[in-house]
């Protein structure tokens, strides 16, 4: 008897996911299309139209990509291993050590949310400049790697982690260390994920900080390679643009793509949305 | 015995020269902007290793900022955080702000000599407005442009009209829009007379047809604005008008960054944009087209756009002074042609379009000299004290107008109130 409103719910849930998906799909179809096209086409959609690469040719050849590349991949990469690093070890430190001035540090980490980046643009440019940092890819990254975030997100995981199994743990012997590589780091493994996945993106994307810290080709990341494309001046090419701007989103839209799955899956658990 | 001790007294002597002559080189950094597409990044860098390698005693390094906002950005946290570069490329309209932020130094202290005063005078006066105040120089123009209206010459034709006459005045422009504007069947217009973009920064274009207006948006030491001077009102109404009474362009706000695209694609016969588009058009148009000073009113007119370079505080004497001699090289006839091919912009010095090559250029592309001519009407461009904020309040005035969410004098006489509160503190 149920069975026809059942399926009417269904249908219009489908419908309205497919309707959402390809409202968020359509900047990207949009911009596969400019990408592949000549420039003529960028407002005719014609089946026949002729598929060329040069976009991309000439997005490649207008800033130094590959260095640029290689920058924002260890840039990536130092960040996201800082990040573990240190917010584990906070993290670890507020759930199971009692030490005095516990909540008032910990309320001090989650102030840190509440701030933004660029308000403290100056101040981190002079202790990069006190540090002589200025144009390295360390300078990029130290401002990041004590993230707040990071270390709320993984205080959180950690605490629902039964202290049972940390005390079996320790009754066999485990020192705190052994305790946290064995314990609770697997046990946060969809956390990790959840949040690598939030910092890698955030940070390649990172544009403002990375430029002004930074001044040599052998330092900057993709993103100021593509600012290149963003002339106001002479009206904006969308067919280079968009070749420019899917080859350094590429690795990441890739990346995401394969690893959907566990992406998806550890985002659920570790309740980020 | 005796030769081989001449040749260590040689080669010390020539140690000793070479050390002195790396540590005496002047280190040089710059950073500039880049506001239109092609090779612009890349003509920079080749002219600054040009340089280097005539002036071995310089080492020069260009550093690439962004647009204009994220150099401006880069520009004053550098300075706040001890690490300026000695010059650099702003928009010409930040001057008050580089002032008022005391991070500048007048070019006047290391141009002091009768030469020097006769270069200075070597500059177009337009472009000059915006980088004077209080008698002193404080930018020396660079990558300057202007705003030029461009028209199909295929559409003219088609409508009846001579293909080699633009509009000359704000009725015939009006005029030629009627007969330009198509519609298909149902109604839906298919090609629009005039397009006068005003996403962004909308308060530029429309600068021009206050100017043709006769009004002047700004004083010139930037601490007072008459925004709601009946002339910028009326200039106002008729950019309104352009859309709800003659209808001859579209309604609403009209995007920049489509313009040349709006303009290839045949959607309007007639666009205003910035001469910064001229390459692209001349590659990319589909048809013959000219361009054309803006219309006039009371007067032909239209603003001056771009950037200058700025010397910044904090650096050596020595370093400034390198810094001046590269402004004048750069700026010097056969760097600025190079520029000014590259990329659109106007050749800041008159003496650079008296060149042979300059003139065989200008003889092949004549529209190149259209922008040039109408720096004679030019005005500076809109800049003031705390110049974001009072421009954007000119731009919500115009954004209200356009979209009909008030009526232009209503508008504007809000705007000229809320800036007279921001800039009543510099009088």
């Amino acid at each position: 008897m149920n069975r026809p409103a059942f399926s009417v719910d269904r249908l219009l849930n489908t419908s309205a996911a497919w309707l959402l998906a390809l409202l968020w799909f359509l900047p990207l179809c949009y911009a596969v299309w400019t990408a592949f096209h000549p420039a003529a086409f960028e407002a005719h959609f014609v089946l026949t139209a002729p598929l060329t690469l040069e976009n991309f040719e000439e997005a490649w050849a207008a800033a130094p990509f590959a260095r640029y590349f290689f920058n924002t991949f260890l840039l990536v990469t130092l960040i996201l291993i800082c990040q573990f690093v240190l917010c584990t070890l906070a993290a670890y430190a507020f759930v199971r050590f009692d030490f005095p001035g516990r909540t008032i540090l910990f309320t001090l980490v989650l102030l840190q949310l509440l701030v933004m980046p660029d308000i403290l643009m100056v101040e981190n440019y002079k202790t990069m400049r006190l540090l002589d940092l200025v144009d390295t890819i360390p300078a990029i990254a130290l401002p990041y790697i004590a993230s707040g975030f990071g270390i709320f997100l993984l205080r959180q995981t950690f605490m629902t982690i039964p202290k049972e199994l940390d005390e079996a743990a320790r009754i066999e012997g485990a020192s705190f260390m052994g305790v946290l590589s064995k314990v609770y780091i697997p046990l946060a493994k969809p956390t990790y994920l959840a949040y690598g996945l939030v910092s890698v993106s955030h940070h390649w994307n990172n544009f403002l900080w990375p430029l002004i810290v930074t001044n040599s080709e052998d330092t900057r990341p993709v993103t100021v390679g593509l600012s290149i494309f963003s002339a106001i001046d002479s009206g904006v090419e969308w067919s280079v643009i968009n070749a420019a701007t899917l080859m350094t989103s590429g690795p990441l839209l890739i990346g995401f793509l394969l690893f959907q799955r566990q992406f998806v899956q550890s985002f659920m658990r570790a309740g980020i949305k | 015995m005796l030769k081989s001790t001449l040749m260590k007294a040689v080669a010390t002597t020539a140690l000793c020269f070479s050390t002195w002559a790396s540590a005496q080189a002047v280190d040089l950094q710059f950073y500039f902007p880049v506001a239109v597409g092609g090779k612009a990044a890349d003509t920079i860098q080749e002219l600054t290793s040009e340089y280097a390698a005539a002036h071995p005693d310089v080492n020069i390094d260009a550093v690439y900022t962004g647009s204009y906002q994220d150099t401006v950005a880069k520009v004053i946290t550098a300075s706040r955080g001890g690490n300026p570069p000695q010059l650099s490329v702003i928009l010409s309209t930040d001057t008050f702000t580089l002032i008022d932020e005391d991070l500048v130094v007048p070019f006047d202290d290391y141009l002091t000599s009768e030469e020097d005063k006769k270069w200075l005078d070597g500059f177009y006066p337009a472009f000059m407005e915006n980088s004077q105040t209080g008698g002193k120089t404080y930018g020396i123009p660079f990558q300057r442009s202007t705003p030029v209206m461009y028209w199909n010459k295929e559409a003219f034709k088609e409508a009846g009209l001579d293909p080699e006459v633009a509009p000359q005045t704000w009725d015939e422009m009006v005029e030629f829009g009627k007969k330009l504007t198509k519609k298909d069947d149902s109604g839906n217009v298919t090609q629009w007379g005039v397009r006068i973009p005003s996403s962004g920064f909308p308060y530029w274009l429309f600068q021009g047809l206050a100017i043709e207006n006769g009004a002047i948006l700004a004083n010139s030491d930037g601490n007072k604005t008459n925004f709601d001077d009946p002339k910028v009102v009326e200039a106002l109404e008729f950019m309104v008008d352009l859309s709800t009474k003659y209808e001859v362009m579209a309604p609403g706000i009209i995007e920049w960054g489509s313009t040349p695209k709006a303009f290839f694609e045949r959607e309007s016969a007639i666009v205003w944009t910035s001469t910064g588009n001229l390459t692209n058009m001349r590659d990319n148009a589909p048809f013959d087209f000219g361009v054309a000073m803006f219309p006039e009113k009371i007067q032909r007119g239209a603003p001056t756009g771009g950037g200058n370079f700025y010397l910044l505080k904090g650096a050596s004497e020595e370093q400034t002074q390198a810094a001046v001699e590269f402004v004048k090289w750069i700026t010097a006839p056969q760097q600025s042609m190079k520029w000014t091919k590259a990329t659109g912009y106007v050749a800041p010095r008159p003496e650079t379009w008296e060149t042979a090559e300059m003139k065989e250029y200008a003889a092949g592309f004549p529209q190149v000299l259209v922008a040039r001519d109408q720096l004679e009407f030019a005005k500076a461009e809109l800049s003031t004290y705390q110049n974001q904020r009072v421009t954007s309040l000119l731009n919500d005035a115009l954004a209200a107008a356009i979209t009909g969410k008030s009526d232009a004098a209503t508008a504007l006489e809000k705007a000229q109130a809320d800036a007279d509160a921001i800039l009543s503190e510099y009088r």
